[in-house]
């Protein structure tokens, strides 16, 4: 009895001191080839880290091996302290995903969209929650539209509102600015700053190097599935990274 | 989230769509009254009357088969089915949820091609007898066509593929269910062990779903 006890306090340390994202030698292959290989990543607590890369480079896909939607072909990875290809559930919890697309239901509005997810993830209050995620996102006045009524820019957005309404710890994001007007970038700029200020991280694949030496702690460049270059990020001029990545891609 | 509340939160979400668009459920409900109608225009009225069961069981069949293949179709695009998987949600809930708009989608479009059968071949269907009988195949079919459609919709080559899995592992549901029906118009007929065969039928099927939709559901 007092081991076992002993053993959750001491596992219950152990998360608490342990990095959100911990992957060591990360590989996948796919249709017999390499997209990623041996990708050591570590993300601590308020963290941002950009990945850069040219298309193709495996930055979606290590995006979806860390959000458990895909399985590594080799390698560890710990979300949280824990194993990732153990605690599925207890940590898709707390994983928020936009993704390259919109992960949404054309057919229902922004506001069904967004309490269904609520719902999914068990949320309390679940219509309160819809009206501070709408009012983050700037979709108020669009609540009873449906998805597919909507300009690519502002599904974006609705999108965003979705991997958000839990509250995530963690947000993996994947080119979240593509499709965005100026406005909406800034605001998505600002969501990014906001869910750091409160304790959340973030891994954020992007092509835009300014926008990473803005956002990031740290930019790790991949290159043909392996990191090529990770760095702090703040010691970087935007326009001397931009050409670092080119040059690396 | 309890799993019943998950099953519920599904399942609606997907008739909602469904009856928002209602070009599924027209498309499907036209398709199966024209399947009865060919097949009893072919085999003439009077012929169609003791193989009513396996008429309608045919269009049963190619309507549910677009069934199964739109409500899965939902989760592909824009790639909804990953935030899906993302929820923690358990797999063989949302295999249920989805077994569950199928088989409330079906029977709307199912009880309309009944009742094309019956007003213009006069089937006489035995009224109960045939519903239990149909209802217990509906499920089974149901769950057959949801866990396979899983599996297909994410193969190279589509939906197309679908009846070619389903059709075949129907076979034993479909035999026993028309043979009853059968039996409840012949009584010289007798089928032994049909009901035992469309609900062991049902259970393999709802437990094999249940526990391989978690590996066929690739987002």
């Amino acid at each position: 009895m007092t081991t076992a006890y002993a053993e959750g306090v001491i596992g219950a340390l152990d998360e608490a001191r342990s990095p959100i994202v911990r992957a060591v030698g990360l590989s996948k292959w796919l249709g017999g080839r390499p997209v990623l290989r041996g990708v050591d990543l570590t993300v601590g607590t308020s963290q941002c880290v950009a990945l850069l890369g040219a298309n193709g480079a495996g930055k979606s896909t290590l995006l979806r091996i860390l959000s458990t939607l895909t399985r590594p072909t080799a390698g560890r990875l710990e979300l949280f302290g824990l194993d990732a290809t153990r605690a599925g559930a207890l940590l898709r919890a707390r994983i928020g995903v936009i993704g390259h697309q919109l992960m949404l239901y054309r057919e229902l509005t922004v506001r069904e969209n967004l309490e269904l997810f609520g719902r999914l993830y068990g949320l309390g209050h679940v219509g309160a929650r819809v009206g501070e995620v709408l009012g983050l996102v700037g979709l108020e006045s669009r609540a009873e539209d449906r998805v597919r009524e909507l300009s690519r820019g502002l599904a974006q957005r609705v999108s965003i509102g979705r991997a958000l309404m839990h509250r995530p710890e963690l947000l993996l994001a994947d080119e979240p600015f593509t499709g965005l007007d100026t406005e909406s970038a800034e605001r998505l700029e600002s969501i990014v700053r906001g869910h750091r200020a409160g304790g959340g991280s973030v891994v954020l694949a992007t092509h835009d190097a300014a926008q990473a030496a803005r956002l990031a702690d740290r930019v790790a460049v991949l290159r043909g599935g392996r990191i090529a270059l990770h760095e702090p990020a703040g010691g970087h001029d935007p326009d001397a990274l931009a050409a670092c990545s080119r040059s690396l891609a | 989230m309890s799993g019943a509340r998950a099953i519920a939160a599904l399942a609606s979400k997907d008739l909602r769509i469904e009856t928002r668009s209602r070009e599924m459920v027209t498309l499907v409900a036209m398709l199966g009254v024209l399947v009865v109608v060919v097949l009893a225009l072919g085999l003439g009225p009077e012929a169609a009357g003791p193989r009513a069961a396996a008429i309608l069981w045919v269009a049963y069949l190619f309507s549910g088969v677009i069934c199964f293949e739109k409500t899965m179709q939902v989760e592909r695009q824009d790639d909804a089915l990953a935030a899906l998987l993302l929820a923690p949600v358990d797999r063989g809930q949302i295999y249920l949820a989805k077994l569950l708009a199928n088989l409330v989608l079906m029977t709307g479009t199912g009880l309309v091609i009944t009742v094309a059968g019956v007003l213009f071949f006069r089937f006489d269907l035995a009224a109960w007898g045939f519903a239990g009988v149909m209802a217990l195949g509906l499920i089974g079919f149901a769950a057959v066509g949801t866990l396979f459609s899983a599996c297909s919709s994410s193969s190279r080559l589509g939906g197309g593929v679908l009846p070619l899995l389903v059709f075949p592992l129907c076979l034993p549901l479909i035999l026993a269910s028309t043979q009853m029906v059968l039996a409840m118009h012949e009584p010289e007929r007798t089928v032994s062990g049909g009901y035992g065969v469309l609900v062991a039928f049902d259970i393999v099927f709802l437990a094999a779903g249940w526990l391989a939709f978690e590996f066929l559901l690739e987002p």
